[in-house]
């Protein structure tokens, strides 16, 4: 089976979801914003949903400010006319607010809503579970996806070490969140009056996990557990239906992955790596876009006072352009496109939608050679 | 303190923690510091937790598995699997191996461990410390941890993940232990923490957001601030800027204005550690050499460098 990547052509409204994944420090973030500017020129009504972008990125797109709204609207130079459609808007997501609104949606009443909140293990987890991060995009994800607002929404991933854990982190933290297991383990340990009492009925296995339990955790925070466990419980299957709705989502033809990617030889086996989980877990992916390549250098030798950056820029250049023939022969399938390292990094909107209009371009070029 | 008697300082330290966002080279450093340890006479592990292996390709030698691996005279290295650090946590309290065996295998336990915030990261600290103390088998004495942190954006909550466990359960035996690993990574004569960037704005900007959660809430700075992929130094351009086509292939002018911006961009950015994060600082310059055993030799000369060894 020969794997085969799908086109992407930012300018028309499909596909409606757009995921770039790849590892920290790459410029996901960066092309994200790009492609959402180049999508909402192009007259498709586009929202780009962003974890870490830089302070400036930030300030250009005025994530900064929203404090009430979730999502702001950045204003397109030149502008869009008033009451055409195309225009563009973005978030950051704060996982511990998407959490607590999440509780307070879908608490049965004020009263659980309220000892979830003020639990102190809900805050200990909502800040620093495995995977918290992850599993709120996918929950903001699907408030945005039903509201339906958007022509296109482009969502950018944590910067986590691997592009893979994005994905899987809905499934882990689902199952931690309703596992029957550990809610057994759990509760035995108090009483309707919240006192301890001896724990029975698990045998031999039961009260070698409880001693362990009770030696490693000690009472208070298993009280605290227990008590936002018995809270949450009847949040768990809503949680559970939207991680699946959504994972559902994402392998769709709804949903297309664009890796973003580091450049150089050293890069390509992450690269080959991520692009095979994907592939692997059923999901489509679109283009690879080796981010940030130095350009290769042939010409004339510089002269001795500049023979540092000859000699290393040579290197760079030959060592991205290297890489980038490798991932082109590995993927034959797949559409990898290069975007340069730009001189001064793209942090105002019309050096971003430059750089989205070359990504356009270059994705054009791969078509026409595909 | 200066480089020079802070890179000195570093050899009497136990533990080294090397901290920085994903992509600034931290294994790359955390390899060269080890070698220089080791060179200076210290019997040092560098320890990854990682679910790939990064540091074995720098030194040569094969992956880890899991296992103490020996790099090189009193070098060592070890990778662990995130799954697999809080293992040993068990091991210590729950004495039967058969019971062992069946907590491991629990799905209880692993909703646990994945449930528990912070149990990993002072289980991460609780090996280097038992590492030090001689408490695990098959491992050689040693002098030095250099812990090459995960990446996840939480550094300072490596460190102060024990101290939460400590002041949460208050007593008993683990809580004794969480204490006793709360207090060796507070400890500055124990402790060094590594800040590891790139002169680009990221990687600035969270290496100085770092140090305030450092100072916020451990009230200590770090002990070294060490700079990577700095372009080499050159003569700024007196004209207006050309402006840059960038295709795949550039003639001399063009090579030349980018490599002029690039380097402009590190100057900005090192001031900008200059002013918010004044710890001493290792510069490293982009080498046009593989990440490997030679470039690891090569930084190691620099650090001696720098360390007014040569």
């Amino acid at each position: 089976m020969s794997a085969k990547g799908f086109p992407l052509d930012l300018e028309r409204p499909d596909p409606p979801l757009v995921i770039a994944v790849g590892s920290g420090g790459v410029g996901k973030t960066t092309v994200a914003a790009s492609m959402g500017l180049v999508s909402a020129r192009a007259g498709v009504e586009t929202l780009v949903m962003t974890f870490d972008p830089s302070l400036r990125l930030k300030d250009a797109l005025g994530v900064d400010q929203a404090s009430q709204e979730e999502e702001v609207q950045v204003p397109l130079v030149p502008a869009v006319p008033e009451g055409a459609r195309g225009r563009l808007f973005a978030s950051l997501l704060d996982a511990r607010r998407t959490f607590d609104r999440l509780v307070a949606r879908y608490a049965p009443d004020d009263a659980s809503r309220d000892r979830i909140l003020t639990n102190e293990y809900y805050g200990h987890l909502a800040g620093h579970l495995g995977g918290i991060l992850e599993y709120m995009a996918v929950e903001r994800l699907y408030e945005v996806s039903t509201q339906g607002r958007y022509d296109r929404i482009i969502l950018d991933t944590p910067p986590t070490a691997q592009a893979i854990e994005f994905l899987e982190a809905p499934s882990r933290v689902v199952s931690f969140l309703e596992s029957g297991a550990l809610k057994i383990a759990l509760r035995p340990w108090f009483d309707g009056k919240g006192k301890l009492k001896v724990a029975s009925g698990m045998g031999f296995l039961g009260r070698g996990i409880e001693a362990f339990l009770d030696r490693v955790v000690g009472l208070d925070l298993l009280r605290d557990m227990s008590e936002f466990f018995l809270a949450f419980e009847p949040l768990f299957d809503g949680f559970k239906d939207r991680a699946v709705e959504v994972e559902r989502l994402l392998g769709s033809d709804k949903a297309l992955f664009v890796l973003v990617t580091g450049p150089g030889e050293g890069r390509v086996g992450d690269s080959l790596f991520f692009a095979r989980r994907l592939r692997e877990a059923g999901y489509r992916l679109g283009p690879v876009v080796v981010n940030r390549m130095h350009p290769t250098y042939e010409g004339p030798e510089l002269g001795p006072e500049f023979a540092d950056g000859d000699s290393l820029f040579r290197w760079l250049g030959s060592r991205h352009q290297g890489g980038l023939a490798e991932l082109r022969r590995r993927l034959p399938g797949d559409r990898v496109v290069a975007l340069p390292l730009e001189a001064d990094e793209p942090t105002d909107l019309s050096a971003l939608e430059s750089l989205g209009m070359r990504l356009v371009e270059r994705l054009k070029a791969a078509e026409a050679e595909a | 303190m200066g480089l020079e008697a802070q890179l000195d300082t570093l050899k009497k330290r136990r533990l080294i923690v090397v901290t920085g966002k994903g992509g600034v080279g931290k294994s790359l450093l955390s390899v060269t510091l080890g070698q220089k340890l080791a060179r200076a006479g210290r019997r040092t592990l560098v320890l990854e937790v990682d679910p790939r292996e990064n540091l074995h390709p720098l030194l040569g030698t094969p992956p880890s598995g899991g296992a103490v691996v020996a790099a090189g005279e009193r070098l060592y290295l070890q990778n662990l699997k995130p799954r697999e650090v809080a293992d040993w946590v068990v091991r210590k309290q729950v004495k039967i191996e058969m019971l062992v065996k069946r907590v491991l295998d629990s799905p209880v336990y692993h909703r646990f461990v994945d449930g528990a915030p912070g149990l990993r990261e002072m289980a991460i600290l609780g090996h280097a410390l038992r590492l030090l103390r001689g408490e695990t088998s098959k491992a050689p004495r040693l002098d030095t941890v250099v812990l090459d942190a995960p990446a996840t954006g939480h550094g300072v909550y490596l460190l102060t993940a024990a101290r939460l466990y400590a002041d949460t359960i208050g007593h008993g035996p683990f809580a004794g232990f969480a204490r006793e690993i709360a207090d060796f990574a507070s400890d500055p004569e124990q402790t060094s923490v590594v800040v590891v960037t790139l002169a680009e704005e990221m990687p600035v900007q969270e290496a100085i957001e770092l140090r305030g959660s450092l100072i916020e809430k451990h009230g200590r700075e770090p002990e070294l601030l060490v700079v990577n992929g700095l372009y080499p130094p050159v003569t700024p351009e007196d004209g207006p800027l050309t402006p840059l086509a960038p295709t795949a292939a550039v003639d001399a002018e063009s090579m030349l204005a980018l490599w002029r911006r690039r380097r402009a961009v590190n100057e900005r950015e090192l001031e900008r550690l200059a002013a918010e994060l004044p710890a001493p600082s290792l510069k490293f310059p982009l080498q046009p050499m593989e990440p490997g055993p030679t470039l690891v030799d090569a930084l190691v000369d620099l650090v001696d460098a720098a360390g007014g060894e040569r």
